[in-house]
């Protein structure tokens, strides 16, 4: 792999790098262009602007690979050169780059001329890199002029005013180019490119190219001109806002192209605040609505991801009565895919609505969405039942609730399963001891015995929350004694979990009761005929040293690791001498 | 921390080692692995697991349903590597853990574990790719002819990849081949990778161009012969993870859900508790918020 050389590194190896840069072997080339900064350093910054870069502007009739790494490799090649004094010599090599058929060459040779053009002196920017926008915005191939709608926003704004006119004008030719990729890349890029213009001909020639763009033939060009609507909205006066792009997304909402729509469903919020909220409400809501009901599942998908802002920008009584009809159909959409992404959101409305209007119109909705035969619905529902909690209340969260939260205990999918668990802590201490016990407890111990490892190791964090939750005296009669049964389970792999369990229980209860109930059950381990028991066994006791008292540690934990350490099995050897060290340090201290 | 227990917390996260750390492990791996049986003994509890195919999210997924290697212990059937697009992080992790757990963990031999499939099938071409060289293939490919090509639990139940050969009917004849070497096209090696099982009486030919088709009656011998219970065995697809088949005798696992990221199927293990009682566990494929960053634009075609 290459190493960072230093200058006075030995000038053999340089000559073969500069030797492999035409060797007929790809990867020798490749090679030597990845290591062209090192080549440029041997040379000095004289011969490299001399020799080096006039050498690769004439040779890069080369594989795409090498070609892209070039341009990757001139991105930062600034330094090697000169400095920004003489950036602009890097500027030639860059521009037959842009022309080349492969985009992704193009894409990072525009990549690499917007990074060297920022650094440039504005008047080197004036008498080279525009002309080389101008070049290529005019050139003969396609290819030019798509990396030419790249390169605007760079070198406008150091523009003489003649020379600002004269690239608005380029770029409203790039806009009517007769290729589509050019007019996709003058969309793409639009915005950038008004960020930097004046005001004055940002609502006039630049408004004029968004419409022209926004009424294109192909929908791939509009769908890049939806993207623009935001950026531009952010970039105009609020009422230009209104009056010029406003119609414009409007009309887009109901393209008949499914994909125009979709970028619409996901573009449409970013447009709210140019618009304002009472524009918002009366005129991007109805637009909003609509796309909720598109025929096209991937537009619902995109909208429904978006219910929760949306609510957010209308009044309780809107939401009630426009958006929330919508959200309850889109529960029963018939594609899973919109059910999940108004699963992942549809809790947001409860803070909205209020407690009132959350009981009677999205719990239902809730039930409905836990008990979806699609798990990503289910899973989507219960990572953020906590924010519904805030909003009803736990009580009548637990009455409704619930019965369909334990019937998810039992879910099919490890992954909705581990949810639950890890929403149990939370459910517990709001609902206080002697509920959890009726409804809960023995789900917790259930856990433990999944058949999914992850679920194993879940519940025994799950437990171990739940000690520090209710104290150690509940812990010794509702968890331990439980947990301490499974230790007869003829499967060595949930004997290893009593372990975990274990070592993550002492912390919590102390010293005393890990070595009157818990200690004994290790030490027994100890014995086991999987040598995996044997080892975790002197792992667990490595982690309760701390726990529990000196004299626990010397009469009975050390005995049994240096037993352990005896054992036939090099892994427990290893885990028991690990563990034996921990028990000399505590000692020494 | 040891240097390999840097290295294999590296392989979990997909972060392949330089070259220089791919050569050193697979000289470790060597001599490690020079010491077992072409019919490697395997002591019951063991998880069995099928054709992983270099996807190694789904590897992960497999140890986050199956606990983490060394606490759960693994017999791995081959075809680590080729179809995916992680085949150098998923056969140096599973390498890596063989070093540093010789006991916990087994690897055998599968057909895609040889130069020549690995040249077409991926292997070959991710390893210049993330490298810009073949030596890791080299290395890599070295230390496929030292895998043993068979397993034995607690001389019960008899693991390979693919299946029988006309050329074997006793486990002394397996432990008889010189294993390192390339796969042959042909002989007991060869077949032992390639074979399937069938509903047909004896022999039969194998569309796959290697290997033989086996019936009901060949792996009711073999099992008599050779005091076995039950043959497990990988190397073909099937939608549900595992497949029963000979009156329980023979049994295939399938451990790359949703194969070549598109089959849609999903895969399984079968853990062996100390008893040898068989429970299966199914997973699917990690969703995709756990794969990883994934670049926002693919790159294109001719670089993979």
């Amino acid at each position: 792999m290459a190493q960072v050389k230093t200058v006075d590194e030995p000038l053999y190896p340089i000559a073969i790098l500069i030797d492999e840069l035409k060797n007929d072997d790809i990867q020798l080339r490749l090679n030597s262009i990845k290591r062209l900064g090192t080549i440029a350093r041997a040379l000095g910054e004289d011969r490299s602007r001399k020799e080096l870069i006039p050498y690769l502007t004439e040779n890069n009739d080369d594989d795409d690979e090498v070609l892209l790494a070039m341009a990757e490799e001139l991105k930062g090649f600034v330094p090697y050169v000169g400095g920004v004094e003489h950036a602009s010599c890097l500027l030639p090599p860059l521009e037959t780059l842009c022309t080349v058929e492969e985009t992704v060459v193009r894409d990072k040779a525009v990549e690499a001329l917007c990074k060297i053009g920022s650094q440039m002196k504005e008047h080197h920017i004036v008498e080279h890199f525009i002309p080389l926008i101008k070049r290529l915005g005019t050139g003969e191939w396609f290819t030019a002029h798509v990396s030419a709608c790249g390169l605007f926003h760079i070198g406008y704004p150091s523009a003489t005013d003649p020379l600002k006119a004269e690239l608005r004008v380029l770029y409203g030719q790039l806009c009517h180019d007769d290729m589509p990729m050019v007019r996709r890349a003058a969309a793409l890029n639009l915005g950038k490119f008004a960020a930097t213009i004046e005001p004055q001909y940002l609502k006039g020639e630049i408004m004029m190219f968004f419409k022209d763009l926004t009424q294109d033939d192909q929908d791939s060009v509009r769908l890049l001109a939806v993207e623009c609507c935001a950026a531009l909205g952010k970039l105009l006066e609020r009422q230009d806002c209104v009056s010029h792009v406003l119609p414009i997304i409007i009309a887009f909402s109901q393209d008949k192209s499914w994909r125009v729509r979709y970028m619409v469903a996901s573009q449409l919020y970013e447009l709210a605040d140019a618009v304002g909220p009472d524009l918002a409400r009366s005129e991007l809501v109805p637009a909003y609505v609509r796309l909720l009901k598109d025929n096209e599942a991937e537009v619902r998908i995109a909208a429904a991801g978006k219910v929760a802002k949306f609510c957010g920008i209308v009044t309780p009584q809107q939401a009630l009565s426009t958006i929330l009809p919508c959200v309850k159909e889109l529960s029963t959409d018939a594609s899973q895919h919109v059910r999940a992404a108004l699963a992942s959101v549809i809790m947001g409305l409860a803070p909205v609505l209020g407690k009132e209007a959350t009981i009677d119109h999205l719990l239902p909705i809730f039930l409905a969405l836990l008990k979806d035969e699609f798990p990503d619905v289910r899973l989507n529902i219960i990572s953020k039942l906590d924010q519904v909690n805030q909003v009803i209340g736990i009580d009548l969260l637990s009455q409704s609730l619930l019965p369909a939260i334990v019937e998810l205990a039992e879910d099919r999918h490890w992954r909705v399963r581990l949810a639950i668990i890890e929403y149990i802590p939370l459910l517990a201490s709001q609902l206080g001891m002697d509920f959890f016990d009726d409804k809960l407890g023995s789900l917790c111990m259930q856990w433990l015995g999944d058949q999914v490892y992850s679920i194993r190791d879940a519940a025994t964090v799950n437990l171990k929350r739940l000690a520090e939750e209710f104290g150690s005296e509940w812990t010794q009669t509702h968890i331990i004694p439980q947990v301490l049964e499974m230790i007869s389970n003829p499967h060595y792999l949930y004997r290893m979990t009593v372990l975990y369990a274990i070592s993550l229980l002492a912390p919590v209860v102390g010293s005393e009761v890990t070595c009157q109930t818990m200690l004994p059950v290790v030490l027994n381990a100890a014995k086991d005929r999987v040598p995996n028991i044997r080892f975790n066994v002197a792992k667990m006791l490595q982690s309760i040293i701390p726990v529990v008292d000196s004299t626990a540690v010397e009469t009975s934990i050390r005995p049994a690791l240096v037993e352990l350490n005896e054992d036939a099995d090099q892994d427990v050897r290893f885990f028991a001498s690990q563990a034996l060290q921990s028990c000399d340090q505590v000692m020494s201290t | 921390m040891s240097d390999l227990d840097r290295q294999i917390e590296q392989l979990r996260r997909c972060e392949p080692l330089k070259e220089s750390e791919v050569k050193a492990l697979c000289t470790k791996a060597m001599e490690i692995l020079v010491e077992e049986s072409n019919v490697q003994r395997v002591d019951s509890p063991v998880t069995l697991c099928g054709d992983i195919h270099g996807q190694f999210y789904d590897l992960k997924e497999l140890f986050t349903v199956g606990g983490e290697c060394p606490q759960t212990n693994y017999l791995f059937m081959g075809d680590f590597v080729d179809r995916g697009f992680y085949s150098v992080e998923t056969f140096l992790l599973l390498l890596a853990l063989k070093v540093r757990y010789p006991d916990r963990i087994t690897l055998i031999r599968g057909n895609h574990e040889s130069r020549q499939i690995t040249q077409v099938y991926g292997f070959y071409d991710e390893c210049l790719r993330k490298y810009g060289s073949v030596n890791v293939w080299r290395y890599c490919t070295d230390i496929f002819d030292y895998l043993s090509l068979s397993a034995l639990i607690d001389n019960r139940i008899f693991c390979v990849h693919g299946g029988l050969s006309p050329s074997i009917s006793t486990l002394d004849q397996i432990r008889a081949i010189d294993r390192k070497q390339e796969v042959p096209h042909d002989g007991a090696m060869c077949d032992l990778l390639w074979s399937d099982p069938e509903e047909i009486e004896g022999w039969g030919l194998s569309p796959r161009g290697a290997g033989y088709l086996f019936g009901g009656d060949v792996a009711t011998t073999f099992c008599h012969d050779n005091k076995v219970e039950l043959i497990a065995r990988a190397h073909q697809l099937v939608m549900e993870g595992y497949k029963w088949l000979f009156n329980q005798q023979l049994v295939t696992v399938w451990s790359a859900p949703n194969y070549c990221y598109r089959c849609g199927n999903v895969a399984a293990i079968l853990e062996l508790d100390e008893h040898l009682e068989k429970k299966f566990t199914v997973f699917e494929a990690a969703p995709q918020d756990v794969r990883g960053v994934p670049s926002s634009k693919p790159a294109p075609d001719y670089f993979l």
